[in-house]
């Protein structure tokens, strides 16, 4: 016991001390995590989304002062910044004075062409006169077109063209409710229910997101730290210089296995920090089955290493294909972003990869809803992995060069 | 005397092609990784954009039925009937659709499910459509007041995998070209490789030059690759102008060895270089438009992306490729940017980088 324990301090100083080790598996999960909510925290929310409009009211320019200049309100509105000094919704650009406005609009259809603008709205001549002759008509017309120009597959003005559908809307129904044709008293009351949440509202993106990044950092600890400390021991007759002392594979093992769970729990311990005290994470790894699951994955994933490392005979071929299987498997698991449906072989990957059920398993115990498989699978498949990994690691990985 | 020069500059080419070519990780960042970035995301998103699954029930009822229609009536949806609350919550919860909207006879609900973040937020957008459509057939009213929708540019653009696969290219240039001085020599350093090379008649600027040469042949090769396998397996439709594309790719790749000097001139050890090129091509792939549009960022990383080359390269790429359009000065801004950050760090390279490390 004393063999492996003064071998997992060895070991444990050893990888304190390698700067590539702290930056991969200590930083770079904070420097994730802090990135990734800074990104999808408050995605799509107002006041971290901007957009440029081009408006021209063409409607007013023919000396009827309306509807046109109804809608240009509120787009103003819009353009103005938050009380709290928020980053206004948009930036409204406008022709200057009664200049061209055919050159006006040329230069801005331009603008959303080229991408330096979302939107350009243009509110057509005798726009609020046709309205008004066809909410007299008494009879249900077609509807009077504003024209909106976007730009093809832009996100932003994908985002800019459906808040200008709600202002639209709002103008239509007051416009409706002045010819007596919409009563916005008998307007539908709406619930807004969030499934699966105990609170009934959305799951904070950071609470979805550290469970997610402590098993991408025990799986990176694993992946990248099993080959890269026993292969290049290998290579560097390190190992060949253990075996000619009473100091046996299975001390080797123990210990490894010990430096590795103290790696886990910095990582843990550290994402924990940060994430409670820096991102205002509120949920609680404080149950037995949380630590169940933590202890599962540490212990999979240090499997899954010496699984990886049994594939390849050198640190250099082991550090390329633990790069190799790191992206899809990470990716592929929902452990940054709930995965949607998948086509087929991307489905056959995502269910047998370890990572999904224990993303799964783990948000599942901590009362983080949103599960796909049920919990006796979320832990069977990574213990299947774990004896599949051993399995083969015993059979093939070699402890000693040209042995 | 120039052609011992150039047989040797060819010997010096051919040596780095070897070198690069037996540097695993090298090839796996440069060659495999957009590989593997347009398979991933080829599955996930090649099939085109579909429109968004939205379930219903309490369509039996009368004003179930007007609920129908205006469900029907929306575009960029398709209406997904179920027989009841029930089935609708299960299907909202696995996911099968992307909300729910359920008739209660007096009221509407609007089921999400909760941990879908990173699209609720758009779904919750055509929700406020479908409750507007709704307000109005309910009371036997129709729009008054409509938009007439003008798409302008590329219609390729509208399927963002065409948007990403540019990205991907302009990112695997920026790998190229990062890890080329900031692994490659640096390694070569710490060797002491460097140190042997120096003490023959070859000259730093020629060496860099054939690091340059395989860099951009590798580059070069890798994003023609990437090309024609989007292409062939998920149907990329790019309208490549060519010239265009070999400027860029000539120019971003020499820009991005450039940026690699700095990293090199910053660590020392090939490990630490490899590991802050690392993180900035990470930092990079987040904040530059590649795989999140930037408008959708917060203001502060907005402000940051506009200060990142990989943000204008990924730009420029989608013009070479004919995915987005873009004024011609502004394409060759981008172009001469980059080279001019190449030719301007070369000099640095040769006078720095490619010395004898001190002892």
């Amino acid at each position: 016991m004393r063999l492996v324990l003064s071998f997992a301090l060895a070991q444990l100083r050893v990888t304190l001390r390698e700067r590539e080790t702290l930056f991969w598996f200590v930083l770079f999960p904070v420097v994730l995590f802090v990135l990734l909510v800074a990104i999808f925290g408050s995605l799509g929310r107002e006041g971290t989304i901007h957009f440029e409009v081009g408006f021209l009211n063409r409607d007013q320019a023919a000396g009827e002062a309306g509807l046109g200049r109804r809608i240009e309100a509120i787009l103003e509105d819009l353009a103005q910044p938050g009380a709290d000094g928020k980053e206004p919704l948009l930036s409204l650009h406008r022709p200057a004075g009664t200049g061209d406005l055919d050159a006006f609009q040329a230069r801005e259809e331009q603008a959303v062409r080229y991408g330096t603008h979302a939107l350009l709205v243009v509110v057509p001549e005798g726009f609020s006169a046709r309205v008004r002759d066809a909410l007299s008509s008494r009879s249900t017309t077609d509807a009077v077109r504003i024209q909106v120009f976007r730009r093809a597959g832009s996100a932003s003005s994908g985002f800019a063209l459906s808040i200008l559908r709600q202002v639209i809307a709002g103008v239509d129904q007051g416009v409706l409710a002045s010819g007596g044709r919409f009563r916005a008293e008998d307007a539908v009351v709406v619930d807004t229910v969030f499934l699966g949440s105990a609170r009934g509202a959305e799951v904070r993106y950071v609470d979805f997101l550290l469970p997610g990044l402590v098993l991408m950092a025990f799986f990176t600890a694993g992946l990248f730290g099993v080959p890269g400390a026993l292969l290049f021991a290998r290579e560097q007759r390190i190992l060949r210089r253990y075996w000619v002392t009473p100091f046996s594979v299975s001390h080797f093992l123990a210990g490894f296995s010990v430096t590795h769970a103290v790696v886990c729990a910095l990582q843990f311990t550290l994402l924990i920090v940060v994430g409670r005290f820096a991102l205002g994470a509120e949920v609680s790894f404080a149950s037995p089955e949380a630590a169940l699951f933590l202890v599962l994955s540490c212990a999979t994933f240090l499997a899954f290493g010496f699984f990886v490392a049994s594939l390849t005979k050198t640190g250099a071929a082991g550090m390329a294909l633990a790069n190799a299987i790191n992206l899809p498997m990470t990716f592929l698991s929902g452990l940054y972003y709930q995965l949607g449906p998948l086509p087929g072989p991307l489905r056959i990957l995502l269910s047998v990869n370890p990572l999904s059920y224990l993303a799964d398993g783990l948000r599942r115990v901590i009362g983080l809803e949103g599960a796909t498989s049920p919990l006796w699978l979320c832990v069977l498949v990574p213990i299947l992995w774990m004896a599949f990994s051993l399995l083969v690691a015993g059979r093939r990985l070699s402890w000693d060069v040209g042995r | 005397m120039s052609a011992l020069r150039g047989r040797a500059f060819l010997g010096l080419v051919r040596a780095e092609a070897r070198a690069f070519w037996r540097d695993r990780v090298s090839l796996f960042f440069t060659i495999v990784l957009p590989f593997l970035f347009i398979v991933v995301f080829g599955l996930v998103m090649g099939g085109g954009e579909g429109a968004v699954a939205v379930g219903y029930a309490g369509g039996a009822v009368a004003e179930g039925a007007t609920l129908e229609r205006a469900l029907r009536e929306t575009e960029g949806i398709v209406p997904t009937p179920f027989g009841d609350a029930a089935s609708l919550k299960r299907a909202v919860e696995g996911k099968r659709v992307g909300f729910g909207v359920l008739w209660e006879g007096d009221r509407l609900g609007l089921l999400y499910e909760a941990s879908r973040f990173q699209e609720n937020f758009a779904f919750q957008e055509l929700a406020r459509g479908i409750v507007a459509r709704f307000d109005l057939a309910r009371q036997g009213a129709s729009p008054a007041v409509a938009l007439d929708e003008i798409p302008l540019g590329n219609p390729a653009a509208a399927r963002s995998f065409n948007e990403m696969v540019p990205g991907i290219l302009a990112f695997s240039l920026l790998t190229a070209g990062l890890f080329a001085v900031s692994g490659h020599l640096t390694s070569m350093k710490a060797r002491r490789t460097l140190d042997r090379l120096l003490t023959t008649p070859m000259s730093p600027l020629g060496l860099l030059l054939a690091v340059a040469v395989v860099r951009l042949a590798v580059a070069l090769s890798a994003s023609l690759v990437v090309l024609v396998l989007s292409q062939v397996l998920f149907r990329f439709e790019p309208t490549l102008d060519l010239a265009k594309f070999l400027a860029l790719v000539l120019a971003a790749t020499l820009g991005m060895m450039g940026l690699g000097t700095g990293i090199a001139l910053l660590v020392r050890r090939p490990q630490s270089a490899a590991n802050v090129a690392n993180i900035v091509s990470i930092l990079m792939m987040f904040l530059s438009g590649v795989t999140i549009p930037v408008e959708l960022l917060p203001p502060f990383l907005r402000a940051i992306s506009r200060g990142l080359p990989l943000t204008y390269l990924a730009q420029g790429m989608r013009h070479a490729t004919g995915i987005e359009e873009m004024s011609a000065g502004r394409f060759w801004a981008i172009v001469l940017g980059s080279l001019l950050v190449g030719l301007v760090t070369f000099p640095l390279l040769a006078r720095y980088v490619v010395r004898p490390e001190r002892r």
